[in-house]
């Protein structure tokens, strides 16, 4: 099972399934004041009394994720962190800064990237009339997956949804639609999988289903996984950011025993603290 | 691959419509309510021939049922954060253009294939099923550019707040040419038994305004559909 669950690996698809992002900033341009309603902007608009002001949401961000590695990214709300992923998804396009994903400019031709990441995003975009099979097709025909039937069927087993595979999703748990989420991100075969708060909702046994199949494909993947938690991060990434109002705030890679970058150890002092800092000092255990 | 994205999506949103029937319904109800009210306000007591007002009633009745179907033709991919899945597939936009205003085009010719009949027993008092064919074809035309142009504009709306608003807004003021050459084109047929040589260049009309926003979905899609 677990073999299916793996792209094929070669050497292409080791130098292209990198990440490399270099000053990349993401501005929107936002009234200066919050207006109360739609006809209240338009009046001022109208009257050309609306001041906009640039809001940041990401500033001049650099990183660097070679295959195989789990990037973590930690923060509060209104980090960046979504935005951050969303850039790397090529849903939003940045300001100013290069990003190569993949080994492609999203600017240049997005397909290939589109085609190479798996997206866990905050809402499963999943389609609730649709059940868990047709939501499997859907996206196996998106992507131009080959043996869609079989592998939907694959993986609707391996997240333990395949006696629900007829369902409709509108008739799912929070924490069915995570798992069949998971299940539509690893569906093409991804070769960089981007997480955004991939344990949110989750009962221990979905988490448990879930870190086993980050661990069965971890060695063939690159991941970014988005967390609000520091202890979640430091048990999955070789590398942590703490991401604070579209800053990086702090930057390491997650050193183990030996001085080498591992997985699973404890948090420095300096991350824990950058972390409670970027997080306003709360909330209790975050960091 | 294009072909089988297309068909995915199509597929996606009649099974979707097929199992909620919200806009199906929504849009028959609607059409069936107006042609009752025109009915009680132009000709209550039934002793008019409204033949030759027909056609504007037939085209004004399609309009406002084909905007609530537009409406809800992003909404749900919207409201459940869909969208997002939907742009980051490498599924080209013109591919989700096209499947979008298939299915507008679908759920409004079976709004019509169902209203049709009505239509006629209310407002029409002789025949033109002779004249099948001419209507058929302007029906299409016209039908064509509702979808293509309210497909357009409702992924425009679909970013912003009042999306339900937004799109009647934009959506009336640039269909009106249209309207006008369908209407006249149906009245024409129906009430003076116009032949395809007598609305020629109403038909013509009618397949320049779709080439028209074709050609603008075409060149502006991948821009729409964005951030």
């Amino acid at each position: 099972m677990s073999e299916s669950m793996r792209a094929p690996v070669g050497q292409d698809q080791a130098e292209d399934a990198t990440i490399r992002l270099a000053s990349v900033s993401v501005r929107y341009r936002v009234p200066r004041e919050r207006m109360a309603s739609l006809k209240e902007y338009t009046i001022r608009w109208i009257q050309r009394r609306v001041q906009y002001v640039d809001f940041w949401a990401l500033e001049e961000i650099d990183l660097a994720v070679e295959r195989g590695e789990i990037f973590g990214v930690v923060g509060p709300n209104g980090a960046g962190k979504s935005t951050l992923l969303r850039v790397l998804a090529t849903l939003s396009t940045p300001s100013s800064g290069s990003v190569r994903v993949a080994g492609t400019d999203p600017r240049q031709d997005p397909t290939p990237i589109r085609r190479a990441v798996g997206f866990i995003a905050h809402s499963p975009l999943l389609y609730p009339e649709l059940t868990a099979r047709e939501n499997l097709r859907f996206y196996g025909d998106l992507y131009g997956v080959p043996d869609a039937a079989a592998r939907s069927d694959a993986l609707l087993e391996r997240v333990e949804l395949d006696t629900r595979r007829n369902d409709r999703v509108r008739t799912f748990s929070r924490g069915m639609r995570q798992r069949l989420a998971i299940a539509r991100a690893l569906l093409h075969r991804p070769r960089v999988l981007l997480l955004d708060e991939p344990h949110a909702g989750l009962d221990p046994h979905a988490v448990d289903i879930l870190d086993g199949l980050l661990a069965e494909v971890r060695t063939d993947h690159t991941f970014v996984m988005v967390t609000h938690s520091l202890e979640r991060g430091l048990q999955w990434a070789t590398q942590v950011i703490v991401l604070a109002a579209g800053e990086v705030a702090y930057a390491a890679p997650v050193v183990g025993e030996g001085g080498v970058a591992q997985p699973g150890a404890v948090a420095p002092d300096e991350m824990a603290a950058a972390c409670r800092r970027a997080m306003g000092g709360g909330p209790e255990g975050a960091c | 691959m294009a072909r089988r994205q297309f068909l995915a999506i199509l597929r996606k949103d009649l099974l979707t419509e097929l199992r909620t029937r919200e806009t199906l319904l929504a849009m028959f109800l609607f059409a069936v309510l107006a042609l009752v009210v025109f009915h009680y306000a132009f000709d209550p007591r039934g002793t008019l021939d409204m033949t030759p007002y027909a056609g504007g009633m037939l085209w004004v009745v399609f309009l406002f049922a084909a905007l609530l179907g537009l409406n809800r033709s992003f909404a749900q991919e919207k409201d459940e954060g869909c969208l997002d899945g939907l742009l980051a597939s490498p599924v080209d936009r013109v591919v989700v253009f096209a499947a979008k205003a298939c299915a507008n085009l679908l759920f409004l010719a079976l709004v019509q294939l169902l209203v049709v009949p009505l239509f006629t027993l209310f407002f029409v008092q002789h025949g033109y099923a002779g004249h099948a064919g001419g209507i058929a074809l302007v029906v299409l035309l016209a039908d064509a550019g509702i979808a293509v142009l309210g497909t357009l504009l409702a992924t425009l709306a679909v970013n912003t707040r009042a999306r339900d608003l937004l799109l009647p807004i934009v959506f009336l003021p640039l269909v009106v040419p249209l309207l006008v050459a369908a209407t006249t084109a149906t009245t024409a047929i129906i009430a003076e038994g116009a032949g395809l040589g007598a609305i020629g260049g109403r038909l013509l009309f009618l397949g320049a305004y779709d080439v028209v926003f074709l050609v603008a979905a075409y060149g502006t899609y991948d821009y729409l559909l964005g951030e």
